[in-house]
């Protein structure tokens, strides 16, 4: 009797706590069979479900949409004033939608979060999203994104973006870019008047400023190394200027090598100007606010960022006393680099991805979310308001709007530019990628040499390559 | 001879001002007005008092949401834990199936030997399967569970060194197994079972790796993984920071105030026993 | 009638929530674990079976051997540099009659604040710039010491913090033992014109030594789980420097590009790892096994 009660509840428990387990995984799965089977009514049946919308109108049950984005802190204000003017836009023209909106860190949102939820099967259905082949085509692949295309030849804007490429799989659309950027230098102009230091145009130029600056203690290029994607800015600008616009390309294609002459030197001369103290002190325990920290209180004179901090400094109560004092200038020419030198680092690969398990009503909301977002008033106020740049074409007159000064240089240096190169972060492999980022900090770090750092990576990106 | 007494005093003293000073320093730099002034003057009583500070961190951290977050679900998973550990012990202890209480006490006893993060991304993939992520209940039943094998062991112990004469005479009332349970043993159990509580409770409201990892909707998260983003978000702002961190630490120091002697006991019994 | 001790339903339902609580998030996650590691599933595609490649790659990697160097460094901190700190404290608070409470109660307090809200604070002490550690040190003329931005200091910086959140539970724990230590030894011992010091080493010392070797096994424990420290203060950086393994598990199932197969190998390496120290520990200086009530 004991012994039959002890079995009993010893069965008893493992078997309800494997089923319980198991079980879970079986409604993972459906959940995700079921996808294919909830797109085709909703893509199918949008007239009864406008008509209905429209007749239900105050009637109409409330439901959510969830929303994530990474405009959260200070310098992130002004876009998330855009976003929450379109969400409430949204929300009046769709009857019962409430959007939830979820702000994030950028890069825990983009290498933490996001990559787990779509593991999971259960993302946001709006969220920020990088494209490329370690962000957004990775997960188009498995098939977890919305694609837009039709969304977007529906609304008539399919051919007035500036550069696609990044979301796009197989000429399917899945997700859009909110803004181009490039990344170059900005300066602080009292400061280079202050030393008699004209903007550089050639590399010994720039070395040349670096080197008074030092030499009057300060600290020519801020840095904040901590979060390893911010010097790979500095070196990706780099090896596009060593090893040519097409090199970054080329690591997946497998026509370019990470340790071929060139791409190492680019990597040389970021170590030489490591070795020079160029950089912040204990840059490595130092975040990307921190970087911004450095410049604004003019402990450095020169910061390589992207574009979409111009912001930051038309904002005194960020940028103190280097409120509208700030300039902007690309990466000098090099010597004997390869490729046309005039090419600057353009990335069109920040922007919205959508779920691909939407029902009938989220896709409205959707596709309400994508009218208003992507349209001309709201890229020219990014661009007027936030100082980022537009990821769709602007009429000219648009453009004439933009009145401050750093904007202005920026748009200017991508005017003047021969063409444009990406980021090798949304070329290659989420591998690839992660291993630059640790053998960056080594370089920083003094504990691999560029010789080193780039045979390493080429070792990765081979194999890949042979993956893939 | 005075030198003799003195010493350990002076020792003593140079030891707690160690352990102090880094909440000393927190608290003067959160009433600081700007970082130049914290810089210039770490150790020093604030120039001029900021207490405006606080009302900015409590806004821009969202303070009120997390607190909340860490109250409710530490209260509820310790008080689970506290009773399910306590009926457990009870039934093993006392009733009368030493064979499966034996049995189950080895079980539970497993539990106690491994390390925390160990079954960290073990759990992360349950939760996600069961399709609790990103809610309460994927840090609930984590913290409930885990606190349930040193809550059946402490109780264990306890109930066993409780006299059985007050069971027989109960019996003899006519009261049921669970009347007793609920009736007798409980009430007698109290001093153990506020132990376990206040430990589990301190245990959830400080735990981090799982409330980070399992909850990123912003108006569930607990109070560690929001003080880390208040962090992050407002690095350069280093009196906010601090702010952050008294908030955090308040709340905690005051139970402890009041409670030292039964979270002393609890945590360090806890230990030994394990 | 049958005894209401033995009744089967309470019984029952006094256990099983307990049990199926404790088996689904303890039991069915170490088993999981074992099936998972030996796979390569990153959540988004089919996986594969890897066998034991997995681990093959851990050991294989530097950065995870460097990982189990620094989980031994704090463990091995822990044993030779607090616990005869630890020892030396309590037994000074035992030696003093007077404020005896207001030291034990003080320096516990640490040890209730979570880990992570003091990885934000020393992260602030270790500052560079506005850190009052630095404005200490600049009192003195010596430079801006990075903390936590150079690989030489950062594991120490992690160390202290450790140590500072962690002595004080460990002092009140062998306080407790030393107070529990009759006087009449003692005294029998002044009697016998035995100074302090030596009443401390030949009496003290000796009867609490099963207790410092809970301490010791605690230590190990302690060592093996350190984890939320390091993400806060570091993330395991620079150039891993302060990372240990579960920071490095988190960091590969929980980054850039998860691979859970690979975590949950890591998860049952820590275990192992935690295991082997305890059992090698257990076995060279043995232990009197107390607990256990049947």
């Amino acid at each position: 009797m004991k012994k039959r009660l002890g079995a009993a509840i010893l069965i008893l428990f493992i078997a309800l706590s494997t089923v319980l387990a198991a079980c879970g995984s079986d409604k993972n799965e459906n959940a995700s069979k079921g996808n294919e089977g909830s797109a085709s009514p909703g893509a199918s049946a949008p007239a009864s479900a406008g008509t209905g919308d429209d007749a239900g109108g105050k009637d109409a049950e409330p439901f959510t949409v969830s929303l994530r984005h990474i405009q959260i802190g200070e310098a992130q204000k002004f876009r998330k004033a855009i976003l929450d003017d379109v969400v409430k836009k949204t929300e009046a023209e769709v009857p019962g939608l409430k959007f939830e909106l979820d702000g994030v860190e950028d890069q825990v949102n983009r290498f933490t979060k996001l990559p787990a939820e779509m593991a999971a099967g259960n993302p946001p259905k709006i969220f920020d999203l990088f494209g490329g082949a370690g962000d957004a085509l990775k997960y188009a692949k498995a098939g977890r994104l919305l694609d837009v295309t039709p969304i977007i030849e529906e609304l008539g804007i399919a051919d007035k973006f500036l550069n696609l490429s990044q979301f796009t799989l197989d000429g399917r659309v899945y997700g859009l870019p909110i803004g181009g950027s490039t990344e170059g230098f900005f300066y602080n102009i009292p400061m280079f008047e202050k030393y008699g230091i004209k903007v550089p145009t050639t590399l010994e130029e720039l070395e040349a400023a670096a080197e008074t600056l030092k030499q009057n203690g300060i600290t020519p290029f801020a840095m904040g190394s901590k979060a390893a994607w911010v010097p790979l800015m500095m070196v990706n600008t780099l090896i596009g200027r060593y090893a040519g616009p097409e090199a970054i390309d080329g690591f997946p294609a497998g026509t370019h090598a990470w340790n071929s002459p060139e791409v190492t030197a680019a990597f040389a001369k970021y170590e030489e100007w490591v070795k020079k103290g160029y950089f912040t002190k204990g840059e490595l325990g130092l975040e990307y606010a921190d970087m911004l920290n450095q410049f604004v209180t003019g402990k450095a004179g020169m910061m390589f960022d992207g574009s979409w901090r111009a912001s930051v400094f038309k904002d005194p109560s960020q940028a103190g006393e280097l409120t509208g004092q700030v300039g902007f200038f690309p990466m000098p020419p090099v010597p004997g680099g390869k490729g046309d030198q005039t090419y600057v680092n353009g990335n069109y690969s920040n922007g919205y991805g959508f779920s691909a398990d939407l029902n009938e009503r989220e896709l409205t909301a959707v596709k309400a979310f994508i009218k208003n977002m992507y349209n001309e008033e709201m890229q020219l106020r990014g661009l007027l308001e936030d100082g980022v740049l537009p990821s769709m074409k602007l009429s000219g007159d648009a453009l004439g709007k933009v009145e401050d000064p750093l904007v202005k240089q920026i748009m200017e240096t991508m005017r003047r530019a021969g063409g444009a190169f990406s980021h090798f972060d949304s070329t290659v492999h989420s591998e690839v990628y992660k291993e630059s980022e640790a053998q960056i900090q080594r370089l920083i770090a003094g504990r691999a040499t560029a010789a080193e750092v780039t045979e390493a990576l080429q070792k990765i990106q081979e194999i890949a390559n042979a993956n893939q | 001879m005075l030198l003799k007494r003195v010493v350990p005093h002076a020792v003593l003293l140079a030891y707690v001002a160690a352990v102090l000073f880094p909440f000393v320093f927190v608290l003067f730099s959160s009433l600081k007005g700007s970082n130049v002034e914290i810089a210039a003057d770490p150790f020093g009583i604030p120039k001029t008092w900021h207490p405006e500070n606080y009302l900015e961190a409590w806004v821009k951290a969202k303070i009120g949401v997390y607190f909340f977050n860490s109250v409710y679900l530490s209260f509820t998973s310790a008080l689970t834990a506290a009773l399910l550990s306590a009926a457990t012990a009870f039934a093993i202890i006392r009733m009368r199936y030493p064979r499966i209480g034996r049995w189950i006490y080895q079980t539970v006893l497993i539990g106690m030997f491994i390390p925390g993060n160990v079954l960290f991304i073990a759990q992360y993939l349950l939760v996600m399967n069961l399709g609790v992520l990103n809610t309460h209940w994927a840090l609930f039943l984590p913290y409930t569970a885990g606190a349930l094998p040193l809550g059946v062991l402490l109780l264990a112990a306890f109930m066993k060194s409780l006299p059985g004469e007050l069971e027989e005479a109960a019996i003899m009332d006519g009261l049921s197994s669970a009347g007793l349970f609920a009736k007798i043993v409980l009430p007698l159990t109290l001093p153990a079972l506020v132990t376990v509580f206040i430990v589990n409770f301190l245990g959830a409201w400080n735990e981090y790796l799982l409330a980070n990892f399992f909850i990123s909707k912003d108006a569930l998260r607990t109070l560690p993984t929001g003080m880390v983003g208040f962090r992050d978000a407002f690095r350069t702002n280093y009196a906010l920071i601090c702010t952050g961190i008294v908030y955090s630490v308040a709340p905690v120091l005051l139970l402890y105030a009041f409670l030292q002697k039964q979270i002393i006991e609890g945590m360090t019994v806890g230990s030994v026993k394990g | 009638m049958k005894h209401p001790m033995r009744n089967p339903w309470i019984y029952t339902l006094f256990t099983v929530p307990t049990l199926l609580l404790y088996g689904m998030f303890f039991l069915w996650p170490m088993l999981s674990s074992a099936y998972y590691a030996f796979t390569d599933w990153n959540g988004l595609e089919n996986y594969r079976y890897v066998g034991w490649s997995n681990f093959a790659a851990a050991f294989g990697d530097p950065d995870f051997r460097r990982a189990i160097v620094n989980n031994l460094i704090f463990i091995g901190f822990s044993i030779f540099v607090q616990i005869p700190l630890i020892v030396l404290f309590a037994l000074l608070i035992a030696s003093v009659r007077r404020l005896r409470g207001f030291y034990k109660t003080t320096v516990f307090v640490p040890s209730i604040v979570s880990t992570s809200v003091i990885g934000i604070l020393w992260g602030f002490i270790y500052e560079p710039e506005v850190g009052p550690l630095n404005r200490l040190l600049a009192l003195f003329g010596a430079g801006p010491v990075y903390w936590l931005a150079e690989p030489k200091w950062a594991l120490p910086a992690v160390l202290i913090a450790n140590a500072w959140q962690w002595m004080g539970f460990y002092i009140v724990l062998v306080l407790a033992a030393i107070l529990a230590i009759p006087r009449e030894l003692h005294e029998a011992a002044v009697v016998d014109g035995a100074n302090g010091w030596q009443r401390e080493l030949n009496i003290t010392v000796p009867l609490i030594m099963p207790l410092i070797s809970v301490v010791v096994m605690l230590s190990i424990a302690g060592g093996m789980r350190v984890v939320d420290i390091v993400l806060v203060m570091t993330k395991g950086g620079p150039v891993g420097a302060t990372e240990v393994m579960a920071s490095y598990m988190v960091n590969e199932a929980m980054g850039i590009n998860p691979n859970y197969g690979f975590g949950t190998a890591i998860a049952l390496i820590i275990f192992a790892f935690a295991l082997l120290l305890t059992s090698l520990y257990q076995l060279t200086f043995g232990r009197r096994t107390e607990g256990g009530y049947f």
